[in-house]
């Protein structure tokens, strides 16, 4: 696909919605389309995370091991939502296990070339950071929600 | 000469062929309840086979079915699509015909001398609508003539009402559901005949002629019994007292706009009406013009012509010819003609194609004083101690700990509740405990219930057969009829989907009248969804299914996280929808948020809220909130209803 194809399939994404023009171009020089069939490893949990992508269809899985649970699914990664965002901050570990549980397509940028691409930019890096920080909030605000567990029903019940 | 109740006679149900004879014989026309397009209309009966024998309506705000009962009775609807003004005031009427021959005008009037007829089964709120349109177009200075002749030419035999709709609400405007003046034969529906009373010398000729003997004293009481319990289940759902003056006070009501949004402006309302009386006139020529025939025909103030001047219309806003025909129905009409005009028949509430409900816009524009607001009648046992008794046939687990019930041999008044009521259920030596239906039956009902203490334990461990006590069906459900014409948007998580699932059931029963219908359900894990078999066939009935849980194991291939996530997916911003949440009270307050950030206001937004409910009833104080209880007033709240109060920690 071309560089401008996928600086429009970024545009369309969640995460690329607010970028503007010139950032969408830059960044879609760096981008590669990739595919993963179904049960594909995408990240390995402390591993480092040499990749952050968008993922453009399909479902990816962050996955934790915990030892006599097996692996726990945390969260799935929908359409237009970024994984791999710690190859964007330090240590660049994986904190997570990342599996596509079907066949997946996402736009992926390789981690040093982005960090430095961000690093010679300051325009550029104003506009992608903010967006990253809102996709990492967004998912700090669902995980708060899910630590309530509000479907258990913890209290006994007068009745 | 009005006969007196002693005189009553009654006719048995095989010699109603008679009572049409006879009115035909005397050379009249007899005009009564047909069936037509599913439907009842007023239209010819030649024979009691033309009623509509065996068939009952369920009227509701943009809905109206015929459904069979199979029982032999005739008076079983309530009142049609048309009103009788299509006899006495019809649709169209030629005025006047002009043509010029060698230069001189001639006008003629089209006045022909109508055809005699009987009104066969005329209901007390359209007595009542006779009477205000008698007053209107005979009764003032001028008299419209044409209506006058037919007026006269008709005979009324009204039926009183032993069974009303949801729409009805006669008692609030003093029209029934007893018939009052202005007939000349009355009937009252008995399961083997009808109770038969004269008003009038022509219907006393008509009784002597009849094959009636006097009736019973066990008849009349019959009779009157199943009236009464008619007025009984209508209860007053408007309060009209003060009305005129509450209404006029509210010309700048917000609340105008806020109809104004759902109205299209059809016009439906004021041609089922069977007192609006605007008409225009139009010229129709020939070709060439010799002549030109001048006809009257209906129109409305909701037509875009209707308030028309040259330099504009002066109504050019949906808002403002709402607030037209509502504060003429309701206030200005009293100043005018000494009566209200509208007679509570419901008619505009049914055939409005978006379903709104005049009864609810008067309560919202013109709300009463606190010591007259009424609140919509509790049907079945709704004393704190009145139960009836259902038998529990079935118990299926649906997860670890929840299990849905079917509960049969249950009193009618709970299978016809509504979608987010709720009934009170008492098992002998444990508290009474609230359960939301999540399923109607014809003869049952479903209750989903968590074994989350005692007595909701015992109860999903009992045997089949274990009778129980019910109560209800209490408190003000889901508004379904709001989504009419929307797209329909359902956020639900963990058990919340029991309350919701009978919305579901409408929806899919009527599908055809709402947009997208998207059902965004959460749970704590994919072993703790409710109804797995249905969330998995809904799709085939047009509801958009999409699941999301808390955690999940490696087998689970659907998505992870939180439920407003789900939101994140859809592309209905900008589009008229309307939201219905059901969950954890929290997992609500973030779902009312997107929801508003999507476009949709909070008037259209409805959650059902959970408190400690003891008696259902608004008695007993525990689940008072702010101004509301939740159980009376609730469980269904629009946001707006509610304001803030649905952030306040600790209300």
């Amino acid at each position: 696909m071309s560089e401008r194809g996928l600086a429009a399939r970024l545009g369309e994404s969640w995460f690329g919605t607010n970028l503007p023009p010139h950032a969408l171009s830059q960044l879609a020089e760096i981008a590669t389309l990739r595919s993963y069939p179904a049960e594909a490893t995408v990240l390995r949990e402390g591993a480092p995370t040499t990749e952050f992508g968008v993922v453009l269809s399909g479902r990816i899985a962050l996955r934790t091991l915990v030892p006599e649970r097996g692996p726990v699914t945390i969260l799935t990664v929908e359409p237009g939502d970024v994984f791999g965002w710690s190859a964007l901050v330090e240590p660049h570990e994986a904190t997570s296990n990342a599996v596509a549980l079907e066949a997946a397509e996402a736009l992926v940028f390789d981690g040093p070339a982005l960090r430095r691409l961000l690093a010679a930019d300051a325009a550029l890096a104003a506009s992608v950071y903010p967006r990253l920080l809102t996709a990492v909030a967004r998912r700090l605000v669902a995980t708060r929600t899910q630590l309530l567990d509000l479907y258990a029903g913890q209290e006994q019940a007068p009745w | 000469m009005v006969t007196g109740a002693a005189e009553a006679r009654f006719l048995p149900r095989s010699q109603l062929q008679v009572l049409i004879d006879l009115l035909a014989e005397d050379g009249r026309r007899v005009i009564g309840p047909t069936v037509a397009d599913g439907a009842v209309v007023y239209d010819e009966v030649r024979s009691p086979d033309d009623l509509p024998v065996g068939l009952r309506d369920e009227q509701a705000p943009g809905s109206y079915r015929l459904v069979e009962t199979g029982t032999p009775r005739v008076f079983d609807v309530t009142v049609g699509m048309t009103s009788w003004k299509r006899y006495t005031f019809p649709p169209i009427v030629p005025l006047t015909r002009a043509s010029r021959e060698d230069g001189h005008l001639s006008l003629e009037s089209s006045a022909e001398t109508p055809e005699l007829l009987a009104f066969l089964g005329v209901r007390g709120c359209e007595l009542a609508a006779l009477r205000v349109q008698d007053r209107v177009l005979a009764g003032g200075p001028f008299v419209d003539t044409d209506y006058l002749d037919r007026r006269q030419s008709s005979l009324v035999v009204a039926a009183q009402c032993t069974r009303a709709a949801k729409t009805c609400f006669c008692t609030s405007m003093g029209t029934g559901p007893e018939a009052g003046e202005g007939a000349d034969l009355v009937l009252t529906e008995l399961d083997d005949g009808f109770l038969v009373e004269s008003r009038s010398p022509m219907g006393d000729q008509l009784l002597d002629r009849l094959p009636a003997d006097l009736a019973e004293p066990a008849q009349q009481t019959a009779a009157r019994l199943a009236v009464a319990a008619t007025r009984e289940s209508i209860g007053n759902p408007v309060a009209t007292e003060g009305l005129h003056d509450r209404l006029l006070d509210a010309l700048d009501s917000p609340r105008w706009q806020e109809v104004a949004d759902r109205c299209l402006a059809c016009a439906n309302c004021t041609l089922v009406c069977p007192t609006c009386f605007c008409t225009s006139v139009t010229q129709r020529a020939d070709l060439d013009t010799s002549t030109i025939v001048a006809e009257r025909s209906w129109d409305s103030c909701f037509t875009a012509g209707f308030a028309k001047v040259a330099g504009g219309s002066f109504r050019s806003r949906r808002q403002d010819r709402y607030r037209q025909w509502l504060t003429h129905k309701f206030a200005t009409w009293i100043d005018q003609f000494g009566t209200s005009g509208c007679v509570g028949c419901g008619r505009c509430i049914s055939w409005c194609p978006v379903g709104i409900d005049v009864r609810e816009e008067l309560e919202a524009i013109a709300p009463p004083a606190e010591g007259l607001r009424k609140h919509p009648q509790l049907a079945g046992g709704t004393g704190p101690a009145t139960y009836s008794i259902g038998t529990i046939r079935s118990i299926a687990a649906e997860t670890a700990d929840t299990y849905s019930l079917v509960i049969d041999g249950i009193d009618p008044t709970i299978t016809n509740g509504t979608p987010g009521q709720f009934l009170m259920v008492e098992q002998p030596g444990f508290p009474a405990f609230p359960i939301s239906i999540s399923r109607y039956g014809l003869d049952h009902v479903v209750l989903t219930v968590r074994a989350a203490g005692p007595a909701t334990s015992h109860l999903v461990h009992s045997e089949p057969g274990t009778e129980i006590g019910l109560r209800g069906p209490l408190g003000v459900g889901w508004p379904v009829e709001r989504a009419l014409g929307r797209d329909v948007v359902i956020a639900t998580g963990g058990i919340g989907l029991a309350p919701l699932r009978p919305l579901i059931d409408a929806l899919v029963s009527a599908r055809d009248r709402f947009g997208r219908v998207r059902l965004h359900y959460g749970a704590r894990t994919p072993r703790d969804m409710l109804y797995t078999d249905e969330l998995a066939s809904w799709p085939e009935l047009g509801i958009e299914v999409a699941l999301t849980v808390d955690r999940a194991g490696p087998e689970w291939l659907g998505r992870v996280g939180v439920v407003t996530q789900l939101f994140d997916q859809d592309d209905w911003r900008g589009q008229p929808a309307v939201a219905y949440l059901c969950g954890p009270e929290r997992m609500m307050q973030v779902a009312v948020r997107t929801v508003g950030e999507r476009g949709i206001p909070a008037e259209r937004t409805f959650v059902s809220l959970e408190r400690h409910m003891e008696c259902g009833i608004g008695l007993c104080g525990h689940c008072q909130m702010g101004k509301v209880f939740v159980c009376r007033d609730g469980p269904v709240f629009s946001v707006a209803q509610l304001g803030d109060a649905l952030n306040v920690e600790g209300l």
